[in-house]
């Protein structure tokens, strides 16, 4: 026999779709300095912009974020702009 | 080889969502998994497919010597800041699982199409849709697909070279997150303890120049549903290639192994098929292809050198184009989102009930492993290209 004797599922049938974490800390768009950016900014599949979690600034466009050691979102997107998933 | 014509299981839909394939249907309500129809092979084509697929692993693997003994990582247009990386983990071999082989057989000859060798899909349809297909419908029948068993015996193989847990991320729809969600529950079955993290929620530590979870952990296995290609043009590429574990098996602390590695843009990189007939001219799995134009051939397949599910891939038929990609500006020099394109000769393929099909011929490990059929109603796999079970007897 060529094709497997068991195939049993467990997270995979409980995943009708995958969550994935997420997490309620407050967010900013930065650029590659660490300086406040338009959210906006950050949806752009290019460009050194991502966000980085808690921490805080003056409020401002091109104030520095302090107290946030920790960057997310410099993974990702490249696949919206390319109009399709990362798998093939 | 036949192709079977038949009714599908009364409630097919909720038969797949129970395990896992809850993208069989189409955005245009055409079905994706598509069990109107099989198609029957004899044992002896299984055979044939299963040696070819062997064989073309072990050319890929003289390919991907050449490729770096030569110096040909800038024929393939590889970014410059990975070569190092690529170097360095194909020689140090770190954990690697899974890839597939596209092929072209049309009862006759078996040809290599392609190696999606870094993000392969499909992988739901076939370890595990078309199993439970077979076991509820022709349960004597047999089917080229021990895919589960494998991917269970890599891992266990793998525990003592990986960190636990192994993150899974990727960035896509569904048909990536339930792909990510089986390799996890793969892996957990071996034993081996996960998370799920998408690609976005990935932290950056500053302070430690590491990789973090969500609660700050360093991350040290992370197996990624999302291509080099893209990964090293992001904001943390650069990060991505300052902190690989590029020259170790195992696990080492602040530094991150890659699953599936870097090196395996060697093989995605569709490059690989001018450069595999280059050193092996004439080779009988083999389709010939060039870099540079379509040399002496009438009747092409012009790809993307990085593309994906088909994008930017046309044939051309009798020098002038006939399907896919727009047709080029004959005055204008074409150009792909990679910069290159490579030229392959058209290939004979399985054809019947107005469709084409495609086999991709999956490998764990580097062995042979399982098959998928693939069918279009034009000659170019898509993104909307139907999932057809198989069996053999």
């Amino acid at each position: 026999m060529r094709k497997s004797r068991e195939v049993p599922l467990t997270l995979l049938a409980a995943a009708a779709v995958a969550s994935i974490g997420c997490h309620d800390q407050p967010r900013h768009c930065v650029d590659g300095q660490n300086r406040l950016q338009p959210d906006a900014s950050c949806q752009l599949p290019a460009g050194g912009f991502h966000y980085v979690y808690g921490g805080s600034s003056g409020g401002h466009y091109g104030d520095a974020v302090v107290g946030a050691s920790v960057s997310r979102g410099g993974f990702g997107g490249s696949g919206e702009a390319a109009g399709g998933e990362g798998g093939e | 080889m036949r192709r079977h014509s038949v009714t599908p299981r009364k409630g097919w839909q909720k038969s797949v969502e129970r395990v896992g394939l809850t993208y069989h249907t189409l955005d245009d309500g055409t079905p994706y998994w598509d069990e109107s129809a099989y198609w029957e092979f004899s044992s002896a084509e299984i055979d044939r497919l299963e040696a070819a697929t062997a064989e073309i692993q072990r050319l890929a693997l003289a390919a991907g010597d050449a490729i770096l003994t030569r110096n040909w990582l800038g024929r393939m247009q590889i970014p410059e800041n990975a070569w190092a990386a690529i170097r360095a983990t194909w020689h140090s071999e770190p954990p690697a699982l899974y890839g597939r082989l596209d092929l072209a057989y049309d009862g006759r000859q078996i040809k290599l199409l392609e190696y999606n060798a870094d993000t392969p899909t499909g992988l739901v349809e076939a370890a595990v849709a078309q199993w439970y297909w077979l076991e509820e419908l022709f349960p004597r029948a047999d089917q080229f697909n021990s895919l589960h068993e494998k991917l269970v015996a890599k891992w266990k193989d793998l525990l003592p070279y990986v960190s636990q847990p192994v993150y899974f991320s990727h960035d896509g729809a569904d048909e990536d997150a339930m792909t990510i969600a089986y390799l996890q529950d793969t892996a957990q079955q071996a034993g081996l303890k996960t998370e799920a993290l998408g690609m976005r929620k990935i932290g950056w530590d500053s302070d430690t120049g590491q990789f973090v979870d969500l609660k700050g952990k360093a991350i040290e296995t992370l197996f990624k549903l999302y291509p080099w290609e893209w990964l090293l043009k992001e904001a943390f590429g650069a990060h991505a290639l300052k902190t690989m574990n590029a020259a170790s098996q195992k696990p080492v602390a602040g530094k991150v192994q890659w699953i599936e590695p870097v090196w395996k843009m060697l093989w995605s990189n569709k490059a690989l098929l001018a450069i595999l007939w280059e050193l092996n001219p004439d080779h009988e799995l083999l389709l010939p292809a060039y870099l540079d134009g379509p040399a002496k051939m009438r009747n092409y397949v012009r790809k993307p050198l990085l593309g994906r599910e088909g994008a930017g891939v046309s044939i051309f038929r009798n020098w002038a184009w006939a399907e896919g990609a727009p047709a080029p500006d004959p005055t204008a020099q074409p150009v792909s989102a990679s910069g290159g394109f490579v030229y392959q000769a058209l290939a004979s393929m399985a054809q019947a009930d107005g469709r084409t099909a495609v086999f991709g011929s999956w490998l764990v490990d580097g062995e042979p492993a399982g098959m998928g059929l693939r069918e279009s109603e034009g000659m170019i796999t898509t993104n909307t290209s139907r999932f057809v079970p198989h069996l053999f007897r």
